[in-house]
């Protein structure tokens, strides 16, 4: 999906810097999905899912499962500073555009 | 105020002498409709179809991510969440697993593209964008098509969830039993007056503050129930560790107290029983729904055992073929259990009936005898299934299908064309994901601790949550504010049907009316269709709900899914790939439609119920779906023309470059 793979368009094509930035944070995010998936599912069926239960090897953190606490209490903790950080470090602003008149040529 | 003396359900009614819950609708409804009113009022001049649908486009921070997080918090996060938890314990914050991103993924992902590409379109809904941005009518229509007959289903079920929820929580007060008495006594009578009472009431006041105040009013209104929603939880934390925690040995945090209950705590079993009283005269008061009986165990030194009749339509079949005296029953199982409803219900806990005949039934996963740990450990207990409630396959899905398809749903996407700039969404973003964190996780602790205060009621588990609003605030001697902690569903989905009745609305009007039978309509004759469709869209919906569906949750569940299947996909083609073409997103939409359909289909042929998804290497449809749509997309765009230069231009290059090539 490169913008530049668009083989109809010049190599130089002027993109719009909004289409860029969004394009890269929205690869980001889908990379964060990723990441949660693989640390929250993997660590909690691992930790949380034993066949045969045994209570002496049953911990909690702070009243928490603990296979629940670090597989989801904490990534869930970590997921808000990163969000933190994705929206106030990393996102760019741009202008979105003027709005365009709803009685364009296209309307109909 | 002692635990004992003071729970009973039907104090609903009574606690501070005005009953909590019809205040609670009544002045939530006067404010409703006062915010109505300011929006209508302050509407400004202009297009009238963008400041009606979409709210000009100048939604704030506070407006926008509170509109976002209300609407996707549908009425289920306050009924069917908090009755999921109690019914399956822990195992519920990983189903819920895939929140910790929620925010990030339904808004950073596609938000402020999207916004931008409506902006260059000046679209005012989700079809106006695909519509525009591939320059297809037809595309357009099929997108109009798609959103109102899933929409429409949904809003029937919405309308009957919220209806179902107002029952629940009027029962047993005074002016509502003589408006129920009233209905049943007239000539047409429904089978559930008490049901059509509140469908009426809640149904009509939707439809009014919607139809008159449009977006905005939708907006606002959604703000005010977010506050509610996040008030509601924060209040009941606390309350619910502190009354846990009462019972806590020294040294112990409530909790790790809660949970270590938890740990020895079995699923109920059901069935049908007769009783017989012990009472040689058969003088007893006979039982009702909701009494608890006391018989002695069958062995010499067994504990008794404890049972708590059910409301009939729990076990219907069943208690059709026995007949009378037959009843439907909930056995306790552990111990534990059985000691906090007699501290619970103190003298209320029968002991003049005698055991006749029992025939119960075990959970399928989670019921052996002895075992320990079910509710604290995945995949957590299930009455169906014999793989448990969350196998992996099943959490995998869960994954996918709240950050991922929540992406997709058309009613999150109207709310990112509204926003009025990138400052706005950052901020947003972050708001919503503290949000959400003071939400969802604390909801799994405030009801894994009601499975441990309120044994007993698994089988009305969808009322757990006023339950459990009124049980902690009398227990604190606070009956008054529960009718705060009881507004929260209440805002949870009106703010729900209210923007899906405009996503309808706005489909026929300017998708349908505006842009294919009459462009040059005048503004006056578009804000008489806009409140007039909006009037009937509601109605309609409103009459589908007099005689609803029977499968509510899984109607939802299934236009949810459906929506996502058939809307994400084009959607980010549209905005991050310039190669995409009509061909291509089209395929991409029917593809997922039908993929995902076909599942359904198949259950009705592989598990004998549409409502049973045939589920494709266990995965639930909403990944098939996906799959194949993004596939189809993918493929046939690469295998048909490009689209027209011009078009690229306008959607994915600066401005000036745009209109100067």
């Amino acid at each position: 999906m490169k913008a530049s793979g668009n083989n109809q368009e010049p190599a130089n094509a002027p993109w719009d810097p909004v289409f860029l930035d969004s394009r890269r944070e929205a690869l980001v995010i889908l990379l964060l999905w990723v990441v949660a998936l693989l640390w929250a599912v993997p660590y909690c069926y691992l930790n949380g899912f034993p066949e045969t239960f045994v209570e002496e090897e049953f911990s909690t953190v702070w009243g928490v499962p603990s296979w629940l606490f670090w597989g989801i209490a904490v990534p869930w903790l970590l997921a808000d500073v990163f969000t933190l950080w994705f929206c106030f470090f990393y996102m760019k602003d741009g202008s979105l555009g003027e709005e365009a008149s709803v009685d364009s040529e296209e309307l109909a | 105020m002692s635990l004992s003396s003071s729970f009973n359900i039907s104090f609903l009614a009574e606690a501070g002498g005005v009953s909590p819950a019809l205040f609670t609708f009544l002045a939530y409804t006067a404010v409703v409709f006062l915010l109505a009113v300011i929006a209508n009022y302050l509407r400004k001049d202009g297009n009238f179809l963008r400041e009606y649908f979409l709210g000009n486009r100048r939604l704030g921070v506070w407006a926008f991510a509170l509109t976002f997080a209300a609407t996707s918090a549908s009425g289920g996060s306050f009924t069917g969440f908090p009755s999921k938890i109690y019914s399956h314990g822990w195992i519920m914050g990983l189903w819920i697993g895939s929140y910790i991103i929620f925010p990030i993924c339904t808004m950073g992902f596609i938000g402020k593209r999207l916004n931008q590409v409506a902006r260059r379109s000046g679209a005012i809904t989700v079809p106006d964008v695909i519509r525009d941005r591939f320059r297809s009518a037809s595309f357009g229509l099929l997108a109009v098509a798609l959103i109102v007959f899933f929409m429409s289903f949904n809003l029937i079920a919405q309308f009957k969830a919220g209806s179902m929820m107002l029952k629940t929580l009027l029962t047993g007060v005074g002016v509502f039993e003589s408006g129920v008495t009233f209905l049943r006594d007239s000539p047409a009578a429904h089978p559930d007056p008490a049901y059509l009472l509140c469908l009426f009431g809640f149904g009509l006041a939707v439809i009014a503050y919607t139809t008159y105040g449009g977006f905005q009013a939708v907006v606002w209104t959604d703000v005010m129930q977010g506050i509610v929603m996040v008030a509601g939880v924060i209040i009941m934390l606390p309350l619910a560790l502190y009354l846990v925690g009462k019972e806590a040995p020294e040294g112990v945090g409530s909790l790790e107290y809660a949970t270590s209950r938890m740990v020895d705590m079995s699923p109920p079993r059901r069935g049908v029983a007769v009783f017989r009283s012990s009472d040689p005269k058969g003088n007893s008061t006979p039982l009702g729904e909701g009494s608890w009986i006391q018989i002695p165990g069958s062995d010499e030194g067994a504990e008794p055992r404890l049972f708590k009749v059910i409301p009939k339509q729990a076990l219907e079949e069943r208690l059709r073929e026995r007949g009378e005296p037959w009843i439907a029953v909930l056995e306790i199982i552990s111990p534990g259990d059985r000691r906090q409803v007699v501290e619970n219900q103190g003298d209320r806990v029968r002991s003049d009936f005698i055991l006749g005949d029992l025939e119960l039934q075990g959970y399928a996963y989670g019921a052996e005898d002895g075992r320990k740990g079910v509710y604290v450990t995945g995949p957590g207990p299930s009455p169906s299934s014999d793989a448990g409630f969350l196998p992996l396959s099943l959490v995998i899905s869960f994954f996918f299908m709240w950050a991922i398809s929540g992406s997709g749903q058309p009613a999150s996407m109207v709310r990112l064309m509204a926003f009025n700039n990138t400052v706005t969404l950052r901020r947003s973003i972050f708001t919503v994901a503290v949000y959400y964190s003071l939400i969802y996780f604390p909801l799994v602790i405030i009801f894994c601790c009601a499975r441990v205060l309120m044994p007993g009621m698994d089988a009305e588990s969808d009322r757990i949550m006023p339950a459990m609003a009124v049980f902690l605030t009398e227990n604190v001697g606070a009956g008054w504010l529960a009718g705060l902690l009881i507004a929260a569903p209440f805002a949870a989905v009106m703010s729900t049907v209210d923007s899906f009745l405009l996503m309808i609305s706005s489909g026929l009007v300017r998708d349908i009316y505006q842009r294919n039978m009459n462009p040059e309509a005048s503004e006056r004759r578009l804000k008489r269709l806009s409140y007039l469709f909006t009037l009937l869209v509601g109605g309609a919906a409103l009459l589908g709900a007099v005689h609803p569906p029977q499968f509510l949750q899984d109607i939802i569940v299934y236009t949810g899914s459906g929506l996502a299947a058939c809307f994400l996909a084009p959607v980010v083609y549209a905005i991050y790939w310039p190669r995409s073409n009509v061909e291509g997103c089209m395929a991409g939409m029917l593809g997922g439609f039908a993929a995902h359909l076909s599942m359904y289909v198949g259950g009705h042929f592989a598990n004998g119920s549409f409502f049973r998804p045939y589920r494709l290497m266990d995965f639930d449809p909403i990944i098939v779906g996906l799959l194949v749509s993004f596939l189809a997309g993918y493929l046939v765009t690469l295998r048909t023309p490009p689209p027209p230069e011009d078009l690229v231009r306008k959607y994915f290059y600066k401005p000036e470059a745009s209109t100067g090539a």
